[in-house]
């Protein structure tokens, strides 16, 4: 199954919202959190996203349109 | 002899054997190399150093690789300008730059943690290279790895100028330009990386190559006598850099080769990019990331990497962050030229205009030492400063026209 591994940065307002939980249930996504840092400012979540390539790709698609910033680990690739 | 451990997460702290990986399985923390500092210090001492040639491998016990260096055997030592000139503009007494726009063969900082990451590809048994950029790195990689006999891949955004491209066709690598945003060749890249058997510089030699930026501290500190200057302004584009150069010093610390790292390490960054500096300034933890849009370019990285633990290490040596606009940035290059005759590609200007403006606020005493990293040569990014310079007098060929040009110069008409 086909597998992503992000970094969601989180603004202030969508800190006590369950997000995640949502995009997992409504695009069928098994996320596996390896890692979360949450100030009273901004939340930090690395994790592991497993599903159907497009699953996952709207899933993504999700969480950016909800203010959530979207990065793939381990970060920027081109030097 | 190896004095490498083996590798270790830097945030679950989960060690690994020795290996081309870069990212724990567990928490993805970014792994890095450990070493037997007790064994090192029995037998590395700054005589030692002093009789090996100059060059980064002089310090090759804190260097990760395990038998003698086989790449790179030119790279680094580079001067430590004392830039007197420089120092009087600042307000200062002591400054110096740390020129890397002279490093061998390709003229950037990246010929530092390629000869490191190529001769560990050896090692490994890899007999292709790569790496993903749109510059200095891939320049260093293709040069380095035409020398060592390697096969070499760069992998680059399709709509970079053919200027940039040129600096690493002339070394006969593959060259393959991905259409697609730059988030989509991120990715791309390290979808490549995971699948293919090539030693991908930057993505899982990673760990390795970036132990060779600890070599700017150890020259640094070596040149001036082993001892640590009081400031060194380093700039900051995943923020790798500054955490090594922080770590260089402290390794001198521990092994005693110097007295103590009493050395603030500032970061600077192009305003247009400046996600370490904005996260620092607002006091989080969390980098946020940001659209790069800077003359910068090879700063230009939105998403650091290294960037939690370039707040880190601002922490731990006591310095600061600032960023600076990219007027600021060609000021500073020229003012570079024009007082130490030394051309910086735009990341110095940045180091050095951030160095301006951190001695202004009266952050660098006007008795304290000042180091400015210089990081690559101003001839690779010549775009930048061209049109906000001088241009030529145009004279017909004979000596009145000469005189006649030279005295309306000197009644500042000219």
């Amino acid at each position: 199954m086909p597998n992503r591994r992000v970094r969601l940065t989180f603004p202030q307002e969508l800190i006590t919202e369950p997000v995640i939980y949502t995009m997992a249930k409504r695009f069928d996504i098994m996320p596996n959190i390896r890692r979360a840092k949450v100030t009273e400012t901004v939340g930090e979540v690395v994790l592991e996203l497993v599903g159907e390539e497009q699953s996952l790709d709207k899933g993504v698609a999700y969480l950016v349109e909800r203010g959530v910033k979207v990065e793939d680990l381990p970060g920027d690739i081109v030097e | 002899m190896s004095h490498v451990k083996g590798l270790k997460c830097r945030e679950c702290g989960r060690s690994y054997a020795k290996a081309p990986i870069y990212v724990c399985e567990f928490c993805f923390g970014s792994l890095e190399v450990v070493y037997d500092y007790e064994a090192i210090g029995k037998t590395l001492t700054r005589e030692t150093i002093a009789s090996r040639s100059p060059s980064l491998w002089r310090y090759r016990e804190l260097l990760p690789i395990d038998g003698e260096p086989t790449v790179g055997l030119y790279s680094g030592f580079t001067p430590l300008v004392a830039a007197d000139n420089l120092a009087r503009e600042l307000g200062l007494k002591e400054v110096y730059v740390k020129d890397d726009a002279n490093c061998h063969p390709t003229l950037s900082f990246k010929d530092r943690v390629v000869a490191v990451a190529l001769s560990k590809a050896k090692e490994f048994g890899f007999d292709t290279v790569a790496c993903a950029s749109t510059g200095n790195l891939a320049n260093s990689v293709a040069a380095h790895a035409a020398q060592a006999g390697l096969k070499r891949v760069v992998f680059i955004p399709a709509d970079l100028e053919i200027g940039k491209v040129i600096g690493s066709l002339i070394y006969d690598p593959q060259v393959v330009a991905v259409e697609g945003n730059y988030d989509q060749v991120n990715r791309l890249c390290s979808e490549i990386a995971s699948k293919y058997t090539w030693g991908f510089v930057n993505i899982n030699l990673r760990p390795y190559y970036a132990e060779g930026s600890k070599t700017i501290a150890f020259e640094v500190a070596e040149q001036l006598g082993w001892r640590t200057p009081d400031h060194i302004v380093v700039p900051a584009a995943s923020g790798s850099l500054s955490t090594k150069v922080w770590k260089g010093f402290s390794e001198l610390d521990k092994l005693g080769l110097i007295s103590r790292a009493r050395v603030k390490v500032h970061v600077a960054q192009a305003e247009g990019c400046s996600p370490i500096v904005q996260a620092w300034k607002s006091g989080r933890d969390v980098i946020k990331p940001v659209v790069p849009k800077t003359i910068a370019k090879s700063l230009a990285i939105g998403n650091p990497a290294d960037g939690y633990y370039a707040i880190d290490m601002l922490r731990a040596s006591g310095g600061d962050a600032e960023a600076v606009t990219d007027d600021e940035i060609v000021d500073a290059i020229k003012l570079l030229a024009r007082t130490e005759g030394i051309f910086a590609e735009t990341a110095g200007g940045v180091t050095v205009a951030v160095a301006r403006k951190l001695a202004l606020a009266g952050k660098i005493g006007r008795n304290e030492s000042l180091v400015i990293c210089v990081t690559g040569n101003g001839l690779k990014t010549q775009e930048a400063v061209a049109g906000k310079i001088g241009e030529p007098i145009h004279i017909r060929p004979n000596l009145a026209a000469f005189e006649a040009a030279l005295e309306k110069k000197t009644a500042g008409v000219g």
